[in-house]
């Protein structure tokens, strides 16, 4: 097993920070969930819907058309119709997921999001970036324990983020970090959710 | 003991423990007890017990009043409600958990620590939108 080490977070504390005590807290969690990121929930009332979709990439390249996509992710993810997350944990799958992949999993998961939805992710600040195949848990709101998957994850294709902002139409990007190592940690807000501009 | 080469169909209910190497298909009710699901077992029902131990697959929710451990060689697809879960290194899981710590809840919400001005993380901050 590799090590763990910590990151620190300057955007996970925006998604908890409006947590209300008496909120129950709907998490959908799309990685392989670690007991750092457990022990950290169990002290919310909430509901953590862990969907580890990295363990189904590549998406087959027989689901090629739109709707053959969204099938996909809809029996991937099968979520009940009342499902609204208030909190999405993308990690780095964005990096993972061709185009027409990335915008069939959007349409499949906006009806589920709710109005003050926030979402965090990793993407990268130059395509050409090289992969960094790595596990997330959360240890506390501003800081994550990281390690190295033991294999690299299939499909490895990052866009650019002028690029991402397009695929992502249910989500405002709506503050990045540049990392050391040329990845940007992202900070999402549910279309829904953007404040009326004046 | 539910042993590897026996199947069972139906509800399990009973006032003491259980290991399950075998399979098991409908409901297990032993609500103050510790259900283990072995590296062999196969279980698909809903799990209702005190302690829930997987090591081996379960299909179906599984409530546990005290804890739910999925070990390494564990795989569960279904809903946990539980107040304290342990997923081990290795652990295949695909569902929902649903945690209520109760009082502590509020502590927790209010506790989130607000981003400390002297953080070392960022190099460069990109304003989106």
């Amino acid at each position: 097993m590799t090590s763990i080490r910590e990151q620190p977070t300057q955007l996970l504390p925006a998604l908890f920070r409006h947590v209300d005590e008496d909120q129950r807290l709907q998490v959908l969690h799309l990685g392989p969930a670690c007991q750092d990121t457990l022990d950290f929930f169990s002290s919310y009332r909430c509901r953590l819907q862990i969907i580890d979709l990295f363990a189904e990439l590549p998406v087959p390249a027989e689901e090629d058309t739109q709707s053959g996509l969204q099938d996909y992710f809809r029996d991937l993810l099968q979520l009940n119709p009342d499902t609204r997350f208030d909190v999405c944990l993308f990690w780095d799958l964005f990096n993972y997921l061709p185009a027409a992949a990335l915008q069939a999993f959007m349409q499949v998961l906006a009806p589920h999001l709710a109005d003050t939805c926030l979402g965090h992710a990793f993407s990268v600040h130059n395509p050409r970036t090289e992969e960094l195949p790595l596990l997330f848990g959360i240890r506390d709101s501003d800081c994550l324990g990281v390690r190295r998957r033991a294999a690299p994850v299939p499909g490895y294709a990052p866009h650019s983020q002028n690029r991402l902002k397009e695929l992502l139409h249910c989500f405002a990007m709506e503050r990045s970090v540049l990392l050391a190592d040329r990845r940007l940690e992202l900070l999402l807000r549910a279309r829904a959710a953007e404040p009326a501009r004046h | 003991m539910i042993g590897p080469s026996i199947t069972i169909k139906g509800e399990v209910t009973g006032e003491e423990d259980l290991l399950i190497q075998g399979k098991v298909e409908g409901t297990i009710n032993l609500k103050d007890q510790e259900v283990s699901v072995g590296q062999s077992g196969e279980v698909t029902a809903d799990v209702n017990a005190r302690v829930v131990k997987i090591d081996g697959k379960v299909t179906g929710d599984i409530s546990g009043t005290e804890k739910v451990v999925i070990s390494q060689s564990g795989n569960v697809r279904g809903n946990i409600v539980a107040p304290r879960v342990t997923l081990e290194d290795g652990a295949i899981f695909k569902g929902s958990i649903d945690m209520d710590p109760g009082d502590s809840a509020a502590s927790k919400a209010s506790l989130t620590k607000q981003q400390p001005a002297n953080s070392p993380v960022p190099d460069l901050d990109l304003k989106s939108g």
